[in-house]
């Protein structure tokens, strides 16, 4: 923290800036200003112009949003780099799939079922491969990922094998369907700000400390009394079932899918996006998906070198930003300032809570 | 019986395949070793030796042997310049903090891997998405019979340019000052920097060497296939990624025994199983492998950081 700024917390209520530049305030503004833009100006933008287009660009990023703040759960905050984060939000989708198409089931089943069968298969994973470190557990996740592709994509009775499964039906809340580009979009993002919202209580908590300081240093970490194999678990099935759920909407939204959704290459995109938007940052993960989403589609009009455009901003990005564009000390000292002065002014102007 | 002509075919063309791993995989084992950093572009690397061995056959038509040296040249240029644009700008963050932060090291493999879309792309532009053949006066598939047995002579010619390579690794490892100053870097760079060695110089000599293979892996497996793509270096990158850890991330001779061993069970694999399903069989080795072993079959314990 700059210690030339005068901390809000240790000054007299005179001095005190007025409430909607404290940390609280800021806070709620920030809050605001991003629920505005997610719920006012984009639908309003989809509504206004009626581009299917720019409802899918808007669903798509939603739900990556959703897998870069869980691959950043577990490889950001926890520090368990996983390369093979895109085969559960693979299962996620075929499980919703399968379970719609073939038993009929309601997407209040399936949704919940997706992401439960996913972190299943994240859990059954996890159990043989936590006692590997660093870039050993990443290629486990890779050796992983890529058996689970192999399978959807050969396992032709269950899965239909390189076609893909069709007519997976829309998004419907009992008996509310969600047909309309709109509310496909609104459904997508008040699912999408609800997981955010979780993987936020998780991250910004004295669990995300616990998880962060077996990042830094698992041994030192177990001997201060932290089980770090429990720890190394629960991380990794949550940010599974968050894929898995990702993955339910994308078999919801698109009513296609097919195995090569879900190559080694998605998952390698969606930690671009973690390491573009700052690791360990809920935020930059927030901002990488956005970034890489959107970007690439800015990029339209040069049609061929696109891709070329893509990698190249990719590597400045990394480059001249390498701990990301908000990085995670920024970010965690933005959440932790407006804790604390919450809390200071909950418990009658005694600071608790964190420094 | 299982040890028919047949069989004992298909374990010669998976040795072959493997040999193509395990030259990538000393890349791999060697650039891992000194920067402690996966390079995701060394695909590329195989790919631009491709490619260059067919542009050169199209343009000069030079004899076979001709090729090889221009080919080890193109991949030490391409290794030196990929060591210049994706890693060395990450090294000058020098200071403790940044050189134990997971962030940075994150960093540096991901501008590995934004080097290698942009190059793949590249070539995309140049010699387009689709599959070059290569002349057909320079394929190696002629049948050669070692008694009972039909080889092409690709695997033959790939037998014995790996042992060459490996034999010249080997000496320029043990037996030459640039090897003991990449040994001795891959041991400690602090430790190697204070007793004098240039490590950088000797940073760039690793990705010279590791692409040299690389490199002759990639035109060996073109004119083996008679078919290059620009997307051909995934598949044995990948491999020779999954070869490199089965054998222990740092140890050269476990990166080879790993990496044949996984041609070898491919190449039955597909006389027991449908093709689509062989790539099963080298992730669940590898999956295996790493339950019972945690850190690679020839790997050693874990060091306190």
């Amino acid at each position: 923290m700059d210690v030339n700024v005068p901390d809000a917390r240790l000054m007299p209520d005179t001095l005190a800036p007025p409430a909607a530049f404290s940390g609280r305030g800021r806070r709620f503004a920030w809050t605001f200003l991003l629920l505005a833009v997610a719920f006012g100006a984009v639908p309003a933008a989809i509504v206004g112009t009626g581009s299917s287009y720019l409802a899918q660009i808007a669903i798509t990023t939603m739900i990556f949003v959703i897998l870069s703040a869980s691959l950043n759960h577990v490889t950001g905050t926890a520090g368990l780099l996983s390369i093979g984060h895109a085969a559960f939000y693979g299962i996620g989708a075929y499980a919703a799939a399968l379970l719609s198409t073939k038993l009929g089931l309601p997407f209040v089943v399936t949704l919940p079922a997706a992401g439960l069968i996913a972190a299943l298969f994240g859990f059954l994973v996890a159990l043989p491969t936590m006692r590997l470190v660093s870039i050993y557990f990443a290629v486990a996740t890779l050796g992983i990922g890529e058996m689970i592709y192999v399978v959807l994509l050969n396992w032709v009775d269950v899965t239909r094998g390189p076609m893909g499964i069709r007519g997976i039906p829309p998004i419907e809340l009992f008996g509310w369907q969600a047909d309309t580009l709109l509310s496909r979009y609104l459904a997508v993002a008040v699912i999408a700000v609800a997981c955010v919202w979780v993987l936020h209580r998780l991250t910004h908590s004295y669990y995300g400390n616990a998880l962060r300081a077996l990042r830094e240093d698992d041994q030192c970490a177990d001997s201060m009394g932290i089980n770090v194999e429990r720890l190394k678990i629960e991380s990794f099935v949550v940010a599974t079932f968050f894929a898995g759920i990702a993955g339910a909407l994308l078999a919801h939204t698109s009513a296609y899918i097919a195995p090569d959704n879900f190559r080694f290459m998605e998952s390698i995109l969606i930690l671009a996006m973690v390491v573009v938007g700052g690791l360990g940052s809920l935020p930059g993960a927030v901002v990488g998906a956005l970034f890489m989403i959107v970007l690439p589609e800015a990029l339209r009009d040069i049609g061929d070198y696109r891709m070329i455009a893509v990698g190249a901003t990719m590597f400045l990005s990394i480059l001249l930003l390498p701990k990301g564009m908000l990085a995670e000390g920024t970010a965690l000292g933005f959440v932790r300032r407006s804790f604390s002065r919450g809390w200071a002014t909950i418990a009658g102007g005694t600071p608790v809570g964190w420094k | 019986m299982v040890f028919d002509v047949f069989f004992l075919q298909q374990v010669i063309n998976g040795l072959s395949i493997g040999c193509v791993y395990a030259l990538m995989a000393i890349g791999f084992t060697l650039i891992f070793g000194v920067l402690n950093v996966v390079n995701f572009a060394h695909g590329e690397v195989y790919t631009i030796g491709a490619f260059v061995g067919l542009m050169v056959i199209t343009a000069m038509a030079p004899p076979l042997l001709a090729v090889v040296p221009l080919v080890l040249a193109v991949g030490a240029a391409s290794g030196v310049g990929l060591e210049r644009i994706a890693f060395r700008p990450f090294r000058r963050f020098t200071d403790e903090a940044s050189q134990k932060s997971r962030a940075m090291r994150e960093a540096t493999l991901l501008s590995s891997l934004a080097v290698s879309i942009v190059t793949r792309e590249i070539m995309m532009h140049i010699f387009g998405g689709d599959m070059q053949g290569i002349p057909s006066g320079y394929l190696l598939q002629q049948p050669v019979a070692i008694g009972p047995i039909m080889v092409a002579s690709g695997s033959l010619v790939i037998f014995a340019t790996s042992a060459v390579m490996l034999g010249a690794l080997q000496f320029l490892l043990y037996r030459t000052q640039t090897g003991l100053g990449i040994r001795a870097v891959s041991n400690n760079q602090l430790g190697a920097r204070y007793v004098g060695i240039n490590t950088d110089r000797t940073i760039v000599t690793t990705f010279a060497v590791g692409s040299m293979l690389g490199a002759t892996a990639g035109i060996l497996v073109g004119l083996y296939d008679g078919a290059i793509s620009p997307h051909m270096g995934f598949a044995p990158g990948v491999k020779a990624f999954v070869a490199m850890v089965m054998g222990g991330l740092s140890s050269i001779p476990g990166a080879v025994a790993c990496a044949l061993l996984l041609g070898v069970s491919e190449s039955i694999a597909t006389e027991f199983l449908s093709s689509g399903w062989k790539d099963l069989i080298t992730y669940s080795l590898l999956v295996i492998t790493l339950v019972f072993f945690p850190q690679g079959l020839f790997g050693h314990g874990r060091e306190r950081a």
